[in-house]
């Protein structure tokens, strides 16, 4: 099957640091694929390339190619907006807006111009329930967000971004604020939520890599170290230095 | 910091230092117990043979001294109380969305160069003395208004009136909404907004529904700190207002008088009912900028508390 | 849906634009408005001058033969037999008047006698307006004849000047500046010992209770009092307070820079506090360690190192004491003086508008002036904060 996302030769610069080298992968769809290393080695700066939210940042810079269905994502002349549409994005750490759990879901179609209520109340209710949440919140939909658990919270902001119906989800070390068992729900999520959409997952945990991935790829100091299967690169990682990553001799 | 550990010395500076704190403290006592002292001695005095003045009266009636003898029933104070909060409530009006509005431009939108100027600006207009914008009222907007009253067939009193005190006002609250809504709107996490740019909203879209929503609160602040400054505003408003005798007005161009206009009018008298009268006056200013103040908190935490 | 989308934003954009501009050009309207109105009448003469026009009548007790050696130019007319020089000039209203230009050491009319007392001695000074000199049998000199006429009529030798009749021009803001640097000083004298000692006693030594945090609400519950209700607090406690135990017999300037200091007192209370707060635990612990007791501690390592914090308290302060009138008015009048005492009524710069203001006719020019030199003074503590501020950050960055 034709790959979603497509990368090549991408380098990244934050001023005169390069943050990422020649950075080439391809992700297929419908597959969770994981992006591991130790911090600072590059892959939350990657994952932003994605949908683009590393344009914020002043002073970045970026050469090399990101086809997303085959297109030129990554030029100046691509609708980033529409990009952000169809590839969402989960956070580090729960951030529902300081509205109602309603609102919060419906923040991103109210924005591109939905406004008849029973559409999105449809989108609203078939979000939550995609995301697990449906049946802790229905009775509560005008609460605030900010009043859920943290577990609840991240779900919510997967439901958030589910509402937009993307066909890509990027989440960014989405469990490391929550606690065993709320992370133990987002993963079971993740694993139910890849039929529909394709997944890749910034993650510190190499155990929940190995849990929930079909591919993961290890980054080290900016560059791929090694990319592949999830089940080959725990199991025999052809690098040394991945080697020594996943048996916890440094990172 | 428990009083075991301490020396000699340090036993007589902390007393002396508790004397100055409860004289820094007792001030705001000193304040309420002499005002209202004074303040209520028109209701319950004779006034020196003009009889007392009814509370109920002078809260309700529309006239001040506006008659051919003096006497105590011609205090009434009632359409001075509608005119200041009609006053500030139409400055507010004018003043809040531009403030907020500069300070989201401020904090959000300005490269970093123009916001610190802007920043700049900002300070020196809220440190403008206020006696600067009643001048500025009066040799500015007067001619403006009056010639603007002239061009509906309106013959305004030289311009002042409603609609000059609103504009004087509103110039001196913008300062202090926009500085105010600038740090809380500075201080909007980041993530949440990231979060909206993420779901394919537009910068502006970003900025009007998640940053201002979020600083709310601040805003909110902002807003009934100004609110209290209208209310209480004296020396610009007294040269602007008109000193209208009755009312209350609601026409934009017709003179009008606040609370603390009329207490700076008749400053000559040093004893009686027309000195006296001015603490009244005092109390009255008092408990609306307070009951304001609880009314708009009360509203800000139910708002702020629904989703906050 | 995506056109719609881009419309709003860029109505909304448009607002936010709109706003701004509005925001900075209330600040260029003020200082345009103000600038242009009362660029005019800036000059030494305004600070130095009364303000209240006074009218001479004297007579001239030697005469003189004298011949000065004068050097008039073009515009102007030499009295030899006198040594004067006079112009013809015109006055703030438009009228045209006769000024004095020069007046010699040891001419004749610096040694005038006010025909009122009949023994005063006043001197015509260079600035003042001469408006009439009658002589024993000769037609009078006057205004409207023309500086020329008046000249060459003293000139002379026939004319025996038999009464003097000259005015010093009023308008001068001299008093209202003595007023405001009073208030300054007194004012600071009171609010910043009693400011910083409260602060010292909050930040340092008050135990944490609800007796302090009551203390704590109450100094507070000052920011949001309206100035007038300061103006109360004046009237009926320092001002009687001031009758007691000074030669005051009504409102006057100790009173109302007793006001002033309690309207100051929590901004300095607020501003010394927060520079307290950031002296490191650390310091006091070790000058602790070293022997020194609390009070040696929080006096020579603490408050050494809140002094920026005091200072910027001081200039908004003083920002503060020049802007006020509104308690002025009730505790020092409205009276313009030109004579200042502190036990009597007079006016602060920013009163002295109110004053002219409140006028009929109101007298916009010069109070645009006052206004010019408030905005001065205000931006001149602006910057200092500023200055002072970025000195601090300096240092602790060294």
């Amino acid at each position: 099957m034709e790959p979603i996302i497509k990368v090549e030769n991408l380098d990244l610069y934050y001023d005169k640091f390069q943050a990422l080298k020649k950075i080439s992968l391809e992700i297929p769809q419908n597959k969770v694929t994981a992006l591991i290393g130790p911090s600072g080695c590059g892959k939350s700066t990657f994952l932003r390339c994605l949908n683009r939210m590393n344009d914020l940042i002043e002073g970045m810079r970026m050469d090399g190619t990101i086809l997303f269905h085959g297109e030129h994502s990554e030029s100046s002349a691509y609708d980033v907006i529409g990009l952000r549409k169809k590839v969402g994005m989960v956070f580090q750490r729960p951030n529902p807006f300081p509205m109602s759990i309603f609102d919060n879901v419906a923040f991103g179609p109210r924005q591109q111009g939905e406004k008849n209520k029973q559409v999105l109340k449809e989108i609203m209710e078939k979000s939550l329930k995609q995301a697990a949440l449906w049946d802790e919140v229905s009775d509560r939909l005008s609460e605030s967000a900010t009043k859920l658990s943290g577990g609840q919270q991240q779900r919510l902001c997967i439901a958030r971004a589910i509402a937009m119906e993307p066909e890509v989800i990027l989440m960014d070390e989405p469990t490391s604020a929550l606690d065993p068992l709320a992370t133990q729900r987002i993963e079971d999520l993740i694993e139910e939520l890849k039929k529909n959409y394709t997944i890749i997952i910034v993650t510190h945990s190499m155990q929940q890599a190995a849990r929930i991935s079909d591919k993961t790829a290890f980054f080290l100091m900016g560059e791929v170290i090694e990319y592949g299967n999830t089940a080959d690169i725990f199991a025999n990682p052809n690098d040394k230095r991945t080697e020594d990553y996943i048996t916890g001799r440094f990172g | 910091m428990g009083s075991k550990s301490l020396s000699r010395v340090d036993r007589i500076t902390y007393f002396l230092l508790t004397i100055v704190g409860l004289i820094s403290a007792s001030f705001i006592v000193f304040i309420s117990i002499f005002i209202a002292l004074k303040g209520v001695l028109p209701f319950l005095t004779d006034n020196l043979g003009l009889g007392s003045v009814s509370l109920f009266k002078f809260l309700t009636q529309t006239v001040w001294l506006n008659g051919p003898t003096f006497v105590s029933t011609a205090y009434g104070a009632g359409f001075l109380i509608v005119n200041t909060l009609y006053i500030a409530f139409l400055s507010l009006l004018i003043s809040f969305p531009i403030g907020v509005l500069t300070a989201l431009f401020i904090a959000k939108i300005a490269p970093k160069k123009i916001a610190g100027i802007l920043r700049t600006i900002i300070e020196l207009l809220s440190a403008i003395p206020s006696i600067v914008y009643g001048l500025v009222g009066v040799g500015f907007f007067l001619p403006i208004i009056y010639s603007l009253a002239r061009s509906f067939g309106y013959s305004s009193s030289g311009g002042s009136g409603t609609l000059a005190t609103v504009f004087v006002l509103a110039l001196m609250s913008i300062p202090t909404i926009t500085s105010i809504s600038e740090v809380s709107i500075r201080s909007v996490d980041q993530s949440i907004e990231h979060a909206s740019l993420a779901l394919g909203a537009t910068f502006t879209q970003t900025r009007f529904k998640i940053t201002l929503l979020a600083a709310k609160s601040g805003i909110f602040s902002g807003a009934i700190l100004a609110i209290g400054r209208s209310l209480g505003e004296a020396t610009a408003v007294s040269l602007v207002a008109g000193n209208a005798r009755s009312g209350p007005t609601f026409g934009l161009f017709d003179i009008t008088s606040t609370i603390t206009s009329t207490m700076l009018t008749g400053l000559k008298e040093t004893q009686g009912i027309d000195y006296d009268i001015r603490f009244s006056l005092g109390i009255v200013l008092m408990v609306v900028i307070l009951l304001t103040n609880m009314i708009l908190n009360y509203i800000k935490k139910k708002v702020g508390n629904v989703h906050a | 849906m995506r056109n719609k989308t881009r419309l709003s934003d860029i109505l909304l954009n448009g607002f936010v634009y709109l706003a701004t501009s509005l925001s900075v050009l209330a600040l260029g309207l003020i200082f345009f408005y103000v600038f242009t109105e009362g660029k005019d009448l800036l000059s030494l003469d305004l600070i130095r001058g009364n303000y209240h026009s006074r009218n001479y009548v004297a007579t001239l007790p030697q005469s003189s033969n004298d011949s000065f050696n004068l050097q008039p130019t073009e515009q102007t007319f030499a009295i030899e037999r006198f040594g004067l020089i006079l112009e013809q000039s015109e006055n703030l209203a438009g009228d045209s008047v006769i000024r004095v230009v020069y007046v010699a050491e040891d001419s004749p009319f610096s040694q005038l006698v006010l025909q009122e007392t009949g023994n005063e001695v006043v001197s015509l000074k260079e600035g003042m307006i001469m408006m009439r000199i009658a002589y024993e049998n000769h037609p009078t000199s006057l205004t409207s004849r023309g500086a020329a006429a008046m000249a060459a009529d003293l000139n002379d030798p026939d004319r025996v000047v038999r009464e003097v009749m000259f005015a010093q021009v009023g308008g001068g803001i001299r008093g209202s500046i003595i007023t405001t640097v009073y208030l300054i000083g007194l004012t600071l004298m009171m609010a910043l010992p009693l400011g910083v000692l409260s602060a010292i006693f909050f930040n340092e030594f008050a135990p944490r209770n609800m007796i302090t945090k009551t203390m704590r609400t109450f100094t507070e519950t000052l920011t949001g009092v309206p100035s007038i209700i300061f103006g109360l607090l004046g009237i009926t406690v320092f001002v009687p307070l001031t009758i007691r135990i000074t030669p005051a017999s009504g409102s006057n300037l100790i009173a109302g820079a007793m006001t002033l200091a309690v309207i100051l007192l929590p901004t300095i209370i607020r501003t010394t506090e927060e520079a307290l707060k950031v002296v490191p635990a650390d310091h006091r612990f070790a000058s602790l360690a070293l022997g020194a007791n609390k009070t040696q501690t929080v006096f020579k390592v603490v408050l050494p190192q809140a002094i920026p914090g005091i200072l910027t308290a001081t200039f908004l302060g003083i920002g503060r004491i020049i802007g006020e009138s509104a308690a002025l008015i009730f505790v020092l009048g409205a009276a313009i003086k030109d004579s200042v005492n502190i036990y009597q009524p007079s006016t602060s710069l920013a009163v002295h508008i109110w004053a002219m203001m409140t006028d009929e006719p109101a007298n916009v020019a010069l109070s645009s002036t006052i206004a010019i030199i408030i905005l001065m003074i205000v931006l001149v503590m602006n910057l200092s904060i500023k200055g002072v501020v970025s000195l601090m950050i300096k240092k602790g960055r060294a």
